[in-house]
């Protein structure tokens, strides 16, 4: 997948999965702040993306992802 | 399909957990680590209970041999989980400090309390994505009140309680639930080397327990009638003050 490929897939799997508008979903914007999730809130977007894009995360993966950007670089680097 | 994992599920408390499970309509995996024979008359009673369920022969004291076998489990029923989790296996070395062994302190300690991480923590995910999980850890008088000779059980046991409760503050709001039980005596194998006669003297109620006055809490807690109760440690011990 395309990086842009990615972030419409993962943005639909993380709109849908965390009940938020897309619009939101700005690259600069906080990711654990937008979807309102904390740490235990990880398994469950670790599983989303497994299931929905098929890239296997993990938690210590998240450690250096502060914003929606951080986030679709992890996605992208993980799928090579 | 709702399943329950109970482990050390071949006798005692462990069976009667398994067979009050299946009479609740649980298919029951039934942990055990070496009574082949035993483990099969469990399953027997499962079936006779009107449910039906399947043995898991593992150590739960090995982490390798925990994630090992869940994980092949997992893998062999997608789509299923583990709803139900019964932390029952346990084993006694009694010694008195003096005396005690490392081994004796570390087996004790590595099966009634490493084997509640291992195992809780492969069951765990499952429970918290599809937010609905009961997990019930079987602790005992000793680790309420320790017991002189029992520095490794009540350790042990000690730490599971407040592990309860500490977990049972992390998941809760994922619809987990993280409960207790601590049997007083109750008449199982692990207790069979005691004085009944002796010690009935200080139970209240004038006798020892029966598995499946243990099994009727674990029932319970396991229940969804039971969501609301969380992160408490429910003694069935006759009235013995603790």
């Amino acid at each position: 997948m395309t990086r842009e490929e990615i972030i419409i897939k993962a943005n639909n799997a993380l709109a849908d999965e965390f009940e938020k508008e897309i619009e939101t979903f700005s690259p600069d914007a906080n990711l654990q702040e937008t979807l309102e999730i904390d740490s235990l809130d990880l398994v469950d977007l670790v599983v989303l993306i497994e299931k929905e894009l098929g890239i296997k995360t993990a938690k210590d993966d998240f450690a250096n992802v502060k914003t929606f950007d951080d986030f679709y670089d992890l996605l992208y680097s993980k799928q090579r | 399909m709702n399943i329950a994992l109970i482990t050390g599920g071949s006798r005692g408390i462990g069976r009667a957990c398994a067979i009050k499970l299946a009479q609740m309509g649980y298919y029951v995996l039934i942990n055990y680590r070496s009574n082949d024979a035993e483990a099969n008359a469990t399953l027997e009673q499962v079936r006779a209970a009107g449910s039906d369920g399947e043995l898991l022969k593992f150590d739960v004291g090995n982490k390798e041999s925990v994630e090992t076998a869940i994980a092949k489990w997992q893998d062999n029923h997608q789509g299923e989980y583990i709803s139900v989790l019964v932390n029952n296996a346990g084993i006694r070395k009694d010694n008195l400090m003096m005396w005690m062994t490392d081994d004796e302190w570390d087996n004790v300690l590595g099966t009634n309390l490493n084997s509640f991480m291992y195992v809780t923590r492969a069951c765990l995910k499952d429970m918290l994505v599809k937010k609905y999980g009961r997990i019930i850890n079987m602790a005992s008088l000793s680790g309420l009140k320790g017991l002189p000779g029992q520095t490794n059980y009540s350790a042990a046991k000690g730490g599971m309680i407040a592990a309860t409760k500490a977990l049972a503050q992390e998941v809760a709001r994922k619809n987990v639930t993280v409960n207790a039980v601590a049997p007083g005596f109750i008449q199982t194998d692990m207790t069979k080397d005691l004085e009944e006669a002796e010690l009935k003297k200080q139970i209240p109620a004038n006798r020892f327990g029966k598995p499946e006055e243990v099994a009727a809490v674990v029932g319970f807690l396991a229940s969804k009638e039971a969501a609301y109760v969380n992160g408490q440690c429910i003694s069935v011990n006759g009235g013995l003050y603790t």
